[in-house]
């Protein structure tokens, strides 16, 4: 009953005029940037921030935008990866493996219509468990004291980077990376300028939205400019937008398996909606590929990564808001959001700030039932938009993302360090060490430290302290499992790579 | 090779990064200080990178000439548009921008420029009329 009264609380939030015209325009605009190849939620999202802040919207307005864009760019990464056989975003990219067969049969109406609505269950299936876990785990995470979040940041650093492909030390260093940009500044506790060389520019810090901006669109763009864009296929045309509802029940059960898949890999720290898809892909896979349809245009193989990616993209937002720890890439960017409008996202938010919390789960519901309309019958104005060339786009995208963090201070050094870390962004990509995890010490560092000091300072200076309490520990194992394990994973797979050549 | 160079720049700056730490003390404050912290990050850094000098982890393709030099076109006109903003004024700096980098990215030169025009003028009018971004139309180059 406690959860009724306040999704209610949270629909007279959501419904409030500006919010439902934010919360419109956000479906749009997102579906649009994740129809469009190259521009992808991380980014999308990122270019925002410095806008909301510019219009001046509050925070619940602000999130509801950004979760409006992350969800549409959910929704609209599968139409290129149908159409174009190129992902509109990274967590789209299962969808072209039986998407773009199915387009090449005549079979894009379908497709489209069946990840359609894949979208629209995964995230509905998200939503409700975001609605009854959320609150759960605020509730349990009251008890943790300033060691077991240092714990906690510890455990998400060490995790954020997901299991399999990735090497654990390029994770490590990049979150560590991440933590050293973020005791740039006067420290907070003792007010002795760290790491400024003097320059007074720096006293306040490397500001994190300024930061993320450069690592996300600057490093994007010299990306876009590394491939030859030319010659890129036509895209598919479609005969019909009319699809057959037979093949869409036919996907019944593959969506809901991608929608439980990809929720548990959407809660768990670090694993986000690219995860998500994989997972639920290669487990409807092995348990529906019975005729070897996979891979040439099966449904279900539409169907399931596009109900996780969904799905785990709504799971994430679970541990940000409920921990202040985000699940992905864009979570941690509007983690930034909060932070820069002095929300701290955490158990406290649940008590603190109910409306912004509820309006924005009943404000998802809502974006959903949009979403759907304007990725089924409204399908045709997107496609029709995405024939816009890159070079046309991208440098409007560009000004926008130079606009809003000037926008900030007025000032142009930020636009110096927003270059700064695009280019760190682009070499640190190019040497596979991804930028979550940077782009997560940057943000929690300042926490961190303060959450080890207050734990100093009550044992008097007891280092014994950070282990002292049985959740503190269960973290540290927890995340020491987690390492070996992958560590383990790792090594297997070194071992069988040159077995298989 | 790529990934051992980049192993022995980052424990370089990690190890600068521990090393400078040591200097910040504070006489007054918290039990912690202001140098513990930063020391808890470095060193960590400094074993990971030295580790990936050692056993270096994947490979790593550069771009080809040609896209390199585009990108460096790319960057230098990013890093012109930061110098030259507040002195051409928003408009006329943001069109360059735009163009140029239309340009770059295998747009036909009369079309960026087009671009470059309509798209700064569109977003001055949007953020300047709309917003209030403080920001002449005309730098301080013209009205000294």
């Amino acid at each position: 009953m406690e959860i009724l009264s306040s999704l209610a609380l949270g629909f007279s939030v959501a419904l409030q005029p500006l919010h439902l015209a934010l919360l419109l325009f956000g479906c749009f605009a997102g579906t649009l940037i994740g129809a469009m190849p190259g521009l992808g939620p991380v980014n999308g999202v990122a270019i925002l921030i410095p806008l909301t802040f510019a219009f001046g919207f509050d925070a619940t307005a602000s999130l509801i935008l950004l979760s409006a864009v992350y969800f549409g760019c959910m929704y609209g990464g599968r139409i290129s990866s149908i159409l174009l056989n190129i992902p509109g975003d990274e967590p789209a990219v299962m969808t072209t493996l039986d998407g773009y067969p199915m387009a090449q049969q005549g079979q894009a109406a379908n497709a489209l219509a069946i990840s359609g609505v894949a979208s629209f269950v995964g995230a509905t299936v998200a939503i409700v468990g975001l609605t009854l876990f959320a609150p759960l785990l605020a509730r349990a995470a009251i008890y943790f004291g300033p060691a077991d979040y240092f714990a906690l940041y510890v455990m998400a650093f060490a995790t954020i980077g997901g299991l399999a492909g990735v090497d654990p030390r390029k994770t490590l260093l990049s979150a560590l990376i991440g933590l050293m940009i973020a005791t740039i500044g006067l420290d907070p506790a003792t007010g002795i300028p760290r790491y400024t060389g003097g320059s007074f520019n720096l006293y306040d810090g490397i500001d994190p939205i300024v930061a993320l901006v450069g690592l996300f669109a600057i490093s994007e763009l010299m990306f876009l400019l590394e491939r030859a864009i030319k010659d890129r296929d036509a895209a598919i045309r479609l005969t019909t937008w009319i699809p057959e509802a037979k093949v869409i029940l036919g996907t019944a059960w593959a969506t809901v398996r991608g929608a439980v898949v990809g929720f548990v890999a959407g809660v768990l720290p670090g694993a986000g909606a690219s995860l998500g898809a994989v997972m639920s892909y290669s487990i409807e896979k092995q348990v529906s590929n019975k005729n070897n349809t996979f891979g040439k245009g099966d449904p279900r193989g539409v169907a399931a990564p596009e109900a996780g990616n969904n799905s785990a993209s709504a799971g994430a937002l679970i541990p940000m808001l409920s921990l202040g720890v985000p699940g992905s890439g864009t979570t941690a960017v509007m983690l930034a959001m909060l932070i820069s409008l002095n929300v701290q996202p955490g158990p406290l938010l649940f008590e603190r700030q109910p409306d912004l919390v509820w309006g924005l789960v009943a404000s998802l519901y809502m974006a959903n039932v949009m979403l759907l309309i304007l990725n089924l019958p409204l399908i045709g104005l997107f496609t029709r938009l995405m024939a816009i060339p890159t070079w046309s786009l991208m440098p409007l995208v560009v000004a926008i993302s130079f606009i809003g963090v000037y926008s900030i201070s007025n000032s142009t050094f930020d636009l110096y360090v927003m270059i700064a870390f695009g280019v760190l962004g682009y070499v640190l990509r190019k040497l596979d060490i991804t930028l979550v995890p940077l782009v997560l010490g940057l943000l929690l560092g300042a926490d961190m430290e303060n959450n080890l000091r207050r734990a100093l300072s009550i044992s008097g200076g007891d280092y014994g302290v950070l282990v002292a309490s049985w959740i503190s520990v269960a973290l540290y194992l927890a995340t020491a499992a987690f390492l070996a394990l992958s560590i383990w994973l790792g090594l297997r797979d070194r071992k069988r790579a040159p077995a298989a050549e | 090779m790529s990934i051992r160079l980049a192993g022995a720049a980052i424990f370089l700056v990690a190890a600068l990064y521990a090393w400078t730490a040591q200097d910040y003390t504070a006489s007054f404050g918290d039990v912690l200080g202001p140098s513990v912290f930063p020391v808890m990050v470095g060193i960590p850094a400094m074993a990971l990178a030295l580790s990936l000098v050692v056993f270096p982890g994947g490979t790593v393709s550069w771009p080809s000439g040609d896209r390199l030099l585009r990108q460096a076109m790319a960057l230098a006109a990013l890093v012109v548009y930061a110098l030259l903003l507040e002195g051409l004024g928003f408009p006329i700096a943001t069109a360059a921008l735009i163009a140029v980098v239309a340009i770059v990215l295998d747009g036909p030169p009369g079309k960026s420029l087009l671009i470059g025009v309509a798209g700064s003028l569109s977003l001055w009018v949007l953020f300047d009329q709309l917003l209030g971004l403080p920001i002449d139309f005309l730098g301080s180059f013209f009205t000294g």
